[in-house]
């Protein structure tokens, strides 16, 4: 684990050439990227879905998964709106139950994980159908339209290029790196996700890590779903419902490892920069959409092969087999 | 160990009871769950559920995930509508067409399992967005719907006047060959060694490369199979089509007693686990149930099947 983590400044350096040469090029080659408008849209989008992968992320650093981020994110857009538009509760109140829920459906899932034991992919893709049928029982699939104008305006809102909802996803991301290497029970976290067994032997409190990870998925997931409930105007049933996708992506370009026990923030950070780079390139050239999609996934696949080609070369310049690669790489 | 084999026929048990009980309760209380059209349905739904099911279980056999059954599913479902309307290749090639296309998507899948070493479950994330993303591009998300009348009648036709689609009767003989590759086959075997232990597997001398190519490879052709069944159903070849096949593919065999970490493979299980899933979303509609409070059911049903499995697993204290 010690190897992966001292490599993550490598992907992020390298995440970050990416970056900025992606954006060289987009703003040469089709200068309305540099637009104001454009910049905001984009930068909106990346506002959301970072939020959708710092969810993953920080699941991930435990050597779990949350497959039901985007659903989590749909019910409470639901939840908050409905209880705006049909039951006309204040603003504050509507998100803080919403902001709850979240928080609560993550627990739901800390707690089914840590209590069963059984792997975190099958319990939260159960969860995730669990979420969403709620959401579609609720909402038959029709929208609540016309939440209040506090709300709709708040996603437009902007100070030039620079969308107002950006500076929440910033200071989340900020505390929750803050958390990560400062507080307590954050590196405790990171030890549980790097060895469950020695972690337990040395008594960390796994119950505490594995719910506050899953707490602060739903969290995450529920202020990305409210932000995009905020863009879009309305509380959308399918709101949510392709985040899986970039969820994992951010986190595994980014440098984080299934196995858990890193959690690289920065390189989360840039990985969805580059992916809405990608995204608003491809609106900009007018290609199909869909490309999007290839693109993702080529990128996901590229991004582990590299990482993993340079820990296999490692390995073959310190001569260590795989078997034992584990034990020397913590070593030094 | 025979404690754990008898715990398990115990649990086939009980899944079947739970079923014909869910079956004697729609008979009562939903009105035309026993018409022979719902009963047909009911049933050709089943297969393509359960065929979704295998396509599933045979990578969870070597304790890998595909979460790519859905995209091969539907990238090879539009392949052989393709070959059908715009190749007007006769049904016989398409579906072989499908089912090739399907097989080298799982090897795909298995080399770069292999190659890399990286989880499945990252590699089939990438490589479903890779295949579905190719897939919408190649065809601009239109469907085929103008498939030969010799194909769609094929899932129409009932076989000796009972109300089973001929689809049933591919399913079957689906989850013969597995059952005999699990039970007879020195590759089924080999599959489940690797499966229940990956290290020791390799230690002993099994070619893990392989076993993994060779199950990523059936798990495709599964899925394409499952993608033709879904397409003659339709009548029609969507872009759609294996976007919502990913909870279908866990739950029956999961309930069915599948060990989702490898080792363990049902197939009656996932047999009767697709039939209960298919009843279920089947009666309850039946009886008014509105069909997204049925998603609700499904998940906890999965919820269940997992959690049972694990405490009746640590009640037998038997290792499979």
């Amino acid at each position: 684990m010690q190897r992966l983590r001292s490599l993550a400044p490598g992907v992020a350096l390298g995440l970050l050439v990416i970056d900025l040469v992606g954006m060289v090029v987009l703003s040469v080659a089709r200068p309305q990227f540099l637009s104001t408008y454009n910049l905001f849209v984009t930068g909106r989008d990346l506002s959301i879905l970072l939020l959708v992968a710092l969810a993953q992320m920080i699941v991930l650093s435990l050597g779990q998964m949350n497959l039901s981020i985007g659903s989590i994110g749909g019910l409470v857009a639901i939840i908050e709106s409905g209880l705006m538009v049909r039951y006309g509760i204040p603003v504050p109140l509507a998100l803080v139950a919403g902001l709850l829920l979240g928080i609560v459906c993550g627990v739901i899932n800390g707690l089914l994980v840590y209590w069963t034991k059984i792997n975190s992919f099958v319990l939260t893709l159960g969860t995730s159908y669990v979420f969403a049928g709620i959401n579609l029982g609720i909402t038959h699939a029709t929208p609540f339209y016309h939440i209040p104008n506090e709300i709709s305006s708040f996603g437009q809102a902007r100070v030039g290029a620079f969308p107002i909802m950006a500076a929440v996803t910033i200071v989340l991301t900020l505390l929750l790196a803050g958390f990560l290497s400062q507080v307590v029970l954050g590196r405790q976290l990171l030890a549980v996700g790097g060895n469950a067994l020695a972690a337990r032997l040395s008594g960390l409190p796994i119950r505490r890590a594995t719910l506050t990870a899953h707490a602060i998925s739903g969290f995450f997931a529920a202020v990305a779903g409210t932000m995009l409930m905020a863009q879009l105007g309305q509380g959308q049933p399918t709101i949510g419902a392709t985040w899986v996708l970039p969820s994992f992506a951010g986190p595994i370009i980014g440098g984080a490892a299934l196995a858990g026990g890193s959690a690289p923030v920065l390189g989360t950070v840039l990985a969805m920069v580059l992916i809405s780079l990608i995204d608003d390139g491809l609106v900009l050239v007018s290609a199909d959409p869909f490309w999007v999609q290839f693109l993702i996934g080529a990128l996901i696949l590229g991004a582990v092969v590299l990482g993993r080609t340079r820990l296999s070369d490692i390995r073959a310049l310190l001569r260590i087999s795989p078997g034992t690669a584990h034990h020397a790489g913590s070593s030094p | 160990m025979t404690g754990g084999a008898l715990l398990r026929q115990v649990a086939l048990l009980a899944l079947l009871f739970v079923t014909a009980g869910f079956w004697i309760y729609f008979s009562v209380a939903a009105a035309g769950f026993t018409s022979d059209f719902n009963l047909f349905s009911l049933l050709r739904f089943a297969a393509i559920q359960i065929t979704i099911g295998f396509a599933q279980m045979v990578a969870l056999s070597i304790g890998d995930l595909n979460l790519a059954v859905g995209a091969i599913g539907g990238a090879t479902g539009m392949v052989a509508g393709w070959a059908m309307q715009i190749l007007g290749l006769p049904p016989e090639v398409a579906v072989l067409f499908a089912l090739a296309a399907g097989t080298l998507l799982g090897f795909g899948n298995a080399l770069l399992i292999t190659w890399t070493r990286i989880n499945s479950f990252i590699v089939t994330l990438a490589t479903a967005s890779l295949i579905t993303g190719a897939m919408l591009i190649l065809t601009h998300s239109d469907p085929f719907s103008r498939l030969p009348d010799s194909f769609t009648s094929f899932s129409e036709t009932e076989v000796a006047g009972l109300p089973v689609s001929n689809l049933v009767l591919v399913m079957l003989a689906v989850g013969v060959a597995l059952f005999f590759l699990y039970r007879n086959l020195s590759l089924g075997r080999e599959m489940l060694a690797v499966g229940a232990n990956r290290r020791a597997a390799r230690m002993s001398g099994l070619s893990v490369d392989r076993v993994v190519l060779l199950t990523h490879g059936l798990s495709g052709a599964l899925a394409a199979t499952a993608g033709l069944m879904a397409i003659s159903a339709d009548h029609t070849a969507s872009p759609s089509l294996g976007s919502d096949w990913l909870l279908a593919s866990f739950v029956a065999p999961a309930i069915g007693g599948t060990l989702l970490s490898g080792g363990l493979v049902s197939v009656p299980g996932t047999i009767v686990g697709g039939v209960l899933l298919a009843t279920i979303s089947n009666g309850l509609l039946l009886v008014g149930i509105d069909n997204f409070w049925i998603t609700v059911f499904l998940g906890v049903v999965l919820l269940l099947a997992v959690v049972l499995d694990r405490v009746t697993r640590a009640a037998g204290g038997a290792a499979p």
